[in-house]
């Protein structure tokens, strides 16, 4: 998957999140907004949808299912969900994989 | 009633549908989620106010412990499911009474679920035969509590797609439904809620030419339309029409503004065989070649409705913009290229959405051809002497009726819409009327209008209060239908409720209007009705006397039926 496409992956789901946000607290479609971790913006509800939202777009652009949303990973590779950025770089490496 | 606050309840986690009504879709309302799976309790609870509305949405599963049986392929014990089914159903109406509404999404099955496969509708074994007749038992359990809707959760998850039920979500965070479901469910939450506020819309303006009919009348003349017979598109229009007219069996008026001549887009309304709307159909009309914006305005003039009752379908995307910019609060949608997109887009418009649909509403197609041939015997009449002669002629009818179960619903549905000839704009579900109406020293009296020309149904209310000594009355509602004003209805309704409060022994009736931003019409009436002025030091209040002693009277030609 190129980078374009995996940002863009991003973004969309971060549509689908922030109607659930209060205007003032909507995630900016930006490499660098944090999506995980003390300087969130989603709580706990809202980062599974937001994962859940995400595995889905990117299944059908792989073509094969994408597991995200995995507590554990979540926990010890949360390095991988913290933004924007990092989590386009781990979708990236999906489609090359 | 849109702001009123919102308490879901739910046997799953709620809180998306509640961040997604309380951010986006109706932002600023206070929303409080129940504690997830305490149904019962939250239900025992009640809301902290009557003005509080109510989402409550639960799976069969956990509604019935005889579904859960017949999911896990138990043989089905249907008497029982049914019974749990009766019994919650009855808890929400309990609950529902303390509320202004109550919305109750039916139950649904996980759409992979299959059940018996070819046996899962037959009766006294299949699990979706029998969730049918504990959503039919739940629907008609709830369908005698006026202020409780059942709402359709498949057709959510069936518009949702692949996407609208996830068991990673359930098994993640206890909630199965998707965002796009949430979306769906979201949207007609909102839908019935600005509906039962009275804000439904109730006209829609449509432009002809590859709208109505495909191709441009103007230059093919009638024959030459695609309309109907054996083409995808023909058929499309033909069908979209028939949607249309099938709105106006719900209360919704249409008319045209079109830029074309008039002869010659009648002619092919009054000509062409595939037409499934005719001359009839249309409350209004304006064909020329004026500026659109300017059209609808003066359509609106015509019809008495407001911009915001109205919705605006054009297939030029030039005026739909100069429609939308130039007559705000008019409605304007995207409209598909395609045809056989334009019944989809018509019934995704949420906006016809309303609380009840009485036998006026039923009727309003009639209403409106008699509408049109009265203001067209008016325009005919021309100066003052020949109004007053008109006037003389229509034959108008008033008749009185106590506000009562038979008349409740539409009086309730005027109460919500009427916004022009309104003196206190108060907003009341049918059971918030029924119960003012019902208190010690209170009076809701309802009035129907005739004339030569047709029955415009229940279209005028006034709301009295009478104080405690006996001497003083209020005139606390005064609320009359555009489609009647004028005919010299408002001065036989100020007639009654003089006549009423001197019955009453009131030396003295008083009317307090509040100014609203539509309500202007209703302060101009009071202000030449007669009625003395009184001083009035709160914002946008006015307060407008009546000795009781002096008789205020009906016009001559109008006949009082009480």
């Amino acid at each position: 998957m190129k980078r374009d496409q995996a940002l863009q992956l991003v973004y969309d789901a971060i549509d689908a999140v922030n109607p659930q946000l209060p205007e003032s607290r909507r995630l900016a479609k930006k490499p660098e907004t944090v999506l995980v971790g003390p300087a969130g913006r989603l709580d706990s509800l809202g980062v599974i949808n937001f994962l859940l939202t995400l595995e889905d777009r990117a299944s059908e652009a792989v073509g094969a299912p994408v597991q995200l949303l995995d507590e554990t990973s979540l926990i010890t590779e949360h390095e991988r969900f913290r933004t924007v950025d990092t989590l386009a770089r781990h979708l990236e490496g999906l489609g090359r994989a | 009633m849109s702001q009123s606050p919102i308490l879901f309840i739910a046997d799953f986690n709620i809180d998306t549908l509640a961040l997604h009504i309380a951010n986006s879709t109706m932002p600023g309302i206070v929303t409080r989620v129940a504690p997830y799976g305490a149904v019962v309790p939250a239900l025992a609870a009640g809301t902290p106010e009557r003005e509080w509305m109510s989402v409550v949405w639960t799976r069969p599963e956990s509604a019935s412990a005889a579904f859960q049986a017949a999911l896990e392929f138990a043989e089905p014990d249907t008497d029982r499911a049914l019974d749990e089914a009766r019994a919650l159903a009855h808890a929400i109406a309990r609950f529902a009474r303390g509320t202004r509404a109550t919305f109750v999404p039916n139950w649904t099955l996980s759409p992979w679920y299959r059940g018996y496969g070819p046996l899962d509708l037959r009766p006294g074994l299949g699990v979706a035969g029998l969730l049918a007749r504990m959503n039919l038992v739940l629907a008609e359990t709830l369908a005698a509590q006026s202020n409780v809707f059942v709402l359709d959760t498949a057709r959510w998850i069936a518009a949702a797609g692949p996407r609208g039920w996830s068991d990673k979500l359930w098994y993640a965070a206890k909630s199965p439904f998707g965002l796009p479901v949430i979306e769906q469910a979201a949207a007609d939450i909102a839908a019935a809620i600005e509906g039962l506020a009275g804000r439904a819309r109730r006209l829609v303006i449509l432009d002809l030419d590859d709208v109505l009919w495909g191709g441009v009348v103007g230059e093919t003349g009638w024959q030459g339309l695609n309309l109907g017979g054996h083409d995808a598109n023909g058929e499309a229009y033909a069908d979209f029409q028939r949607a249309l007219r099938g709105l106006t069996r719900r209360g919704i008026q249409l008319a045209i503004v079109s830029k074309n001549d008039e002869a010659v887009a009648l002619e092919a309304i009054d000509r062409h065989p595939e037409m499934q709307l005719r001359r009839a159909d249309f409350a209004a009309w304006r064909i020329n070649w004026d500026d659109k914006a300017q059209s609808v305005v003066a359509l609106l003039a015509d019809i008495g409705l407001g911009a915001e009752s109205a919705v605006f379908i054009d297939d030029s995307a030039i005026e739909r913009a100069r429609v939308a910019s130039g007559v705000p609060g008019v409605l304007v949608p995207e409209w598909p290229a395609e045809p056989a997109r334009f019944r989809v887009a018509l019934a995704s418009l949420r906006c016809f959405d309303t609380p009840v649909v009485t036998a006026d509403d039923r009727a309003r197609s009639a209403m409106y051809v008699a509408e049109r041939s009265r203001r067209e015997s008016l325009t005919a009449a021309g100066d003052p002497g020949d109004i007053a002669a008109w006037r003389q002629s229509l034959d108008v009818v008033v008749a009185v009726e106590p506000l009562s179960a038979a008349n409740l619903d539409r009086a309730a549905q005027l109460f919500n819409k009427t916004n022009q000839m309104n003196l206190a704009t108060r907003r009341l579900s049918a059971a918030e009327l029924m119960d003012w109406a019902s208190a010690a020293h209170h009076a809701i009296l309802t009035f129907r209008v005739t004339d030569r020309f047709g029955d415009s149904g229940l279209t005028g209310i006034i709301g009295m209060e009478f104080g405690a000594n006996g001497r003083h009355a209020r005139l606390t509602d005064f609320l009359i239908s555009c489609r009647v004003m004028g005919r010299g209805v408002e001065e036989t309704l100020l007639h009654v409720a003089i006549e009423h409060a001197r019955a009453s022994g009131a030396s003295a009736l008083a009317a307090g209007l509040r100014t609203t931003a539509r309500n202007a019409p209703c302060l101009e009436f009071f202000r030449r009705s007669g009625f003395r002025t009184a001083p009035d030091t709160r914002d946008g209040c006015h307060t407008f006397t009546w000795d009781v002693v002096q008789l205020y009277e009906r016009p001559r030609w109008v006949t009082l039926r009480t």
